[in-house]
């Protein structure tokens, strides 16, 4: 792609990545999913060696961050949303919580700058989990003639409103929610990782033209390739939040339909 | 000893990651659609020789797969579709971080976080407890120190009526001294006015015997004799000066 002179590769380049391992097969391997191995690999540190520090009174380090992300998620996210019954699903939001932030961390870590979630795959398989999970749950609380009521007839309607609010309860409950979620978390890793790209590409294009272009990569792009990887972080993080309590929210709704 | 080595492999754990998501072949970031159509300019060239020289002879097939190479340039799969082989890691990569969580990452956190919280309560009962037994050895103390203060008090009162007491029987002592030394004086003098009367009375008697024996001797007119007996008076007083 030619834009203003500058050789900007095709957007779907940005976010295809050949394969390292068994390429052809449905098990090849690629830059995303080794980022979800590392991932997984960093939780489990995290995790792993913060249950082996029991003993000291203030935690620091790795205990410190896995306990905070812990209270964080009860404080933050379960008790805001589900109550104390929802203790029991701490674990599946504290793993999904993690997984979605290094997943998303690494677009601004050096050397790997991909943000996993920019691929589909995790964001909609995550979501479908989301999805069997919490219509699991309001099956299992309400029954499912209940939880069928409960969803496509909210109770305080007015009855003729029906009508109107059955139709989209039943789009909105059965058929939107996983794809808004995936589609929350993967449009805004794209997005961040084009800012990223736009901005390193600019900055390298101008460097490279020589002389007033040192002054404009120096003074613009450079600068907002800055500015944009602090922004990204913030996204990262935010991003894997609204995953993880829209998940509590579906789960707590499925749970006490009163509220 | 063990947590350096814990350290050393959890950094050599990260720096492995990094390494090897860094060291995948920069297909996406890298690449531009300039340079992919020079890669493939170049492999053609390599493959039939000069590319002037198929348009020349004709050679459509050949073209025809170097327009396809060319065009693979600007293809890529569509990114919103998801591709099954990172769903399927992906997958299996969430489901054995989640099995881990379950299982031992989650409950041992929450362990040391629930022995922290027992611990901080047992700390502040404890606390507690140790400010109790402050306060209350702080009210034995306060308790004790107003019973000294009372007894001393107490002491001084009766050192006070002690001293009231001795003060008041040396008060009496003296006096009954005095006037035991007022009865004696008073007895003494008694006596001798006695003795003085009586002396006096002898005096007199004598004096008025002594007068009476002049007047007797002498018969005087009054006058006469009031000088006498003045005489008589004044010899006495002087005898007895």
């Amino acid at each position: 792609m030619n834009l203003l002179a500058l050789e900007f590769p095709p957007v779907n380049h940005l976010f295809d990545w050949p394969s390292i391992w068994f390429e052809g097969t449905p098990y090849a391997i690629n830059k995303t999913v080794l980022i979800y191995f590392g991932s997984v690999v960093v939780t489990m540190m995290i995790f792993g060696l913060a249950g082996r520090q029991r003993e000291s009174l203030v935690p620091a380090g790795v205990q410190h961050v896995a306990e905070s992300g812990v209270n964080f998620i009860e404080e933050s996210v379960v008790m805001q949303t589900i109550g104390p019954d929802g203790k029991k699903f701490m674990p599946f939001l504290t793993t999904m919580f993690f997984f979605i932030l290094f997943s998303n961390i690494t677009e601004v870590i050096p050397f790997i700058q991909f943000p996993a979630n920019s691929r589909m795959a995790m964001p909609v398989t995550l979501a479908l989990v989301v999805w069997v999970i919490y219509n699991f749950v309001g099956v299992r609380s309400q029954g499912i003639f209940g939880y069928l009521k409960n969803s496509l007839f909210p109770p305080g309607v007015p009855k003729v409103l029906y009508i109107i609010v059955t139709p989209i309860e039943l789009v909105s409950t059965f058929l939107v929610r996983p794809f808004s979620l995936a589609i929350r978390l993967w449009a805004n890793m794209v997005a961040g990782h084009l800012l990223l790209v736009t901005f390193a590409v600019l900055s390298a294009a101008m460097w490279g033209s020589g002389g007033i272009g040192y002054g404009g990569a120096l003074i613009l792009s450079f600068p907002m390739l800055i500015l944009m990887t602090g922004f990204e972080i913030l996204v990262s993080v935010l991003q894997a939040f609204i995953f993880t309590i829209l998940t509590a929210v579906y789960i707590g709704g499925s749970m006490h339909p009163e509220h | 000893m063990t947590a350096t080595i814990r350290r050393l492999a959890g950094a050599f754990g990260l720096v492995g990651v990094l390494v090897v998501l860094g060291a995948v072949p920069a297909a996406a970031v890298g690449e531009t659609t300039g340079s992919c159509v020079i890669e493939e300019v170049g492999r053609a060239e390599d493959k039939y020789g000069s590319l002037d020289v198929l348009e020349e002879t004709h050679q459509e097939d050949k073209l025809k797969k170097f327009g396809e190479d060319l065009e693979k340039c600007v293809e890529a799969p569509s990114p919103i579709i998801p591709e099954l082989d990172e769903i399927i890691w992906g997958g299996a990569a969430f489901l054995i971080l989640f099995g881990f969580m379950w299982w031992k990452g989650f409950p041992a956190v929450q362990r040391a976080m629930q022995a922290r919280s027992e611990k901080i309560a047992a700390d502040l009962d404890a606390a507690e407890q140790a400010k109790t037994q402050a306060t209350t050895v702080l009210a034995d103390h306060e308790a004790q120190l107003a019973g000294a203060k009372a007894e001393a008090a107490q002491i001084i009162e009766d050192a006070r009526a002690q001293a009231d007491l001795v003060a008041a029987e040396i008060q009496a002592r003296a006096n009954e001294e005095v006037a035991q030394m007022r009865a004696r004086a008073a007895a003494d003098i008694e006596s001798a006015r006695s003795q003085a009367v009586s002396d006096l009375r002898g005096v007199v008697a004598d004096i008025a015997v002594g007068a009476a024996e002049r007047v007797i001797q002498s018969n005087l007119d009054v006058d006469t004799q009031r000088a006498l007996v003045d005489a008589y008076i004044d010899e006495v007083a002087g005898g007895n000066a």
